[in-house]
């Protein structure tokens, strides 16, 4: 499937499509939309989810982004769901692709992202003993919040 | 014996010695079959995307280099085609063709590495001695050629650091007459010995329909008649120049996984010797800038274990902004845990090697009384001889 067919099957659900690479398109979804804009790629049967990526903009941009890499053959769609840093989550997409289980599992330790509704929610990758609330893949990280015996 | 309707949880994990990473499953049975199975990961986390954030485009090369001891080599590479195209770079003929040359020399060696591991799994330890010393043939070849048996660095930004002279040639096509011949005889065995057929055939069946709904990648989809390989699907590196044979089989059980790992071998020896016999002249490297251009990128390649998928993005800066990293065990690890679900526990073994796992199993394996709280330990070793004798 060619990345002009996610642009049509996207254009009911997105706000914003670029195509940044010859194979690639990115199609901004707002996450009340995410659910809609997954079914209407998996009804298509176009590629499968390769990857869930988190991004931090940063504290003073206030937004997280969870971009949703769907391939098929040479071609990546990605859906990129803005998530404000003060309202974290997205709706989970595992009642559409089970298998998300994993990806999404650690979106949440390392974001800090809740995926609502997940059914797993057990951390996959970090220690049983990391603190409650700290999220390594966030810009303002720092060591010293994961205590002594992650810090060194 | 457990009472009728009690449940039994068995955990496995998280460390074993004889495999190469560790990891935590817990299977739920009743008697013998498997209800549900739930995993842990994390044992061997390290950071390495969080540590590719505090360090230059260089440093982080090496450090990603080291995700996996066994195909480090993809990591690198996938890695730098990413941070060339964000540079608007592009490695010369020569390194592409160095890249894919060294890219399949490490398929050889991780595929036999493999079929010994499968091997030792299913009881058959003859086949493990022979494929691990058959192996050592190409890592003599890698050794000679980058100067390390693992974590070659053969890549750095905006070429390959190795050059390959006559000599050297003739050491991997004489070493691939030696392979190609083993070879022949591991398609012979797993697809003729009748007890190991009895471990691996019609065992762990993945339809072509279930595949492509999990999003398994690698030899595990293609096993299941799943189209999919980045070398064909899109080539990188210097698989336009020398394209790739799809390999698939439909049957979907072990036994496929088996076939189709080893077909790719011959594969691989083939497209070895079309790029030693026609390797482009010319420059090694190009210059690359220190800071790298503002932008996102997606670099996918496919490593033995099957899709590698890389996420780059650069704030123009001399540091990676973000590098996320999705290696093929993860999408092919989720397909463990389903096909799990009604099969016996003596089969646990060898579905979790069939995926070929970049992580692996455990010394301690507890069976759990799920009320009475009775305990009895039993080790990974235990679990293997428990499968080898019911097939017995």
């Amino acid at each position: 499937m060619t990345i002009e067919t996610a642009a049509a099957l996207l254009s009911t659900w997105a706000t914003e499509t670029s195509q940044p690479e010859p194979e690639r398109l990115d199609a901004v979804v707002p996450r009340e939309k995410l659910l809609a804009a997954v079914q209407t790629l998996v009804d298509a049967r176009w590629g499968y989810l390769a990857a869930i990526t988190g991004l931090d903009l940063g504290v003073e941009a206030g937004l997280f982004e969870v971009l949703y890499h769907f391939c098929s053959e040479a071609a990546v769609t990605t859906l990129r769901v803005p998530v404000p840093r003060d309202d974290a989550w997205v709706p989970s997409v595992y009642a559409i692709i089970p298998s998300v289980s994993f990806y999404e599992r650690e979106l949440m330790e390392m974001f800090g992202i809740n995926a609502a509704g997940t059914p797993n929610t057990d951390r996959l990758f970090l220690p049983d003993d990391w603190p409650a609330g700290v999220y390594p893949l966030r810009k303002d990280f720092q060591m010293e919040d994961a205590g002594a015996d992650h810090a060194s | 014996m457990p009472a009728k309707g009690e449940k039994f949880i068995i955990p496995i994990g998280p460390q074993h010695p004889a495999l190469k990473e560790p990891g935590h499953f817990e299977f739920s049975v009743d008697g013998e079959m498997v209800t549900s199975a739930s995993l842990r990961l994390g044992y061997v986390h390290r950071g390495i995307e969080k540590g590719t954030e505090g360090r230059n485009w260089v440093q982080a090369l090496y450090l990603l280099e080291r995700i996996c001891g066994i195909c480090s080599h993809v990591h690198a590479t996938a890695y730098c085609l990413g941070v060339e195209r964000l540079a608007g770079v592009e490695a010369p003929p020569r390194a592409q063709a160095i890249r894919s040359l060294v890219g399949e020399l490490e398929r050889i060696h991780s595929h036999l590495l493999w079929l010994g591991v499968a091997a030792h799994e299913a009881g058959f330890d003859m086949l493990f001695m022979h494929s691990w010393r058959d192996r050592e043939v190409v890592m003599n070849l890698l050794e000679g050629f980058t100067g390390n048996r693992v974590n070659y660095s053969a890549n750095v930004l905006g070429g390959v650091k190795c050059d390959i002279d006559a000599r050297q040639t003739d050491a991997i096509v004489k070493g691939l007459e030696y392979l190609e011949d083993r070879t022949h005889h591991y398609l012979e065995v797993v697809t003729s010995d009748i007890m190991f057929l009895r471990r691996t055939r019609g065992i762990g069946v993945m339809t072509k329909d279930v595949a492509e709904k999990l999003g398994v990648v690698g030899p595990t989809a293609r096993a299941s008649g799943v189209a999919r390989d980045v070398r064909v699907n899109a080539p990188y590196a210097a698989y336009d120049r020398y394209p790739v044979k799809l390999i698939t089989a439909t049957a979907g059980d072990l036994e496929a996984r088996f076939i189709v790992r080893v077909q790719e071998l011959f594969e691989t020896y083939r497209v070895i010797r079309a790029i030693l016999a026609d390797l482009p002249e010319g420059e090694l490297t190009v210059r690359m800038p220190r800071r790298i251009k503002e932008g996102e990128t997606i670099s996918r390649v496919e490593a033995p274990r099957g899709e590698l998928f890389y996420f780059i993005k650069s704030n123009g800066s001399d540091t990676a902004e973000r590098v996320k990293v999705r290696t093929p065990t993860l999408p092919n690890m989720a397909s463990v845990l389903t096909l799990a679900v009604g099969h016996q526990l003596a089969d646990m073994p060898m579905i979790l090697t069939g995926i070929d796992p970049c992580f692996s199993c455990n010394d301690r394996m507890i069976v759990v009384r799920d009320e009475a709280g009775q305990a009895s330990a039993w080790t990974w070793d235990d679990l293997r001889q428990y499968g080898i004798e019911t097939y017995r």
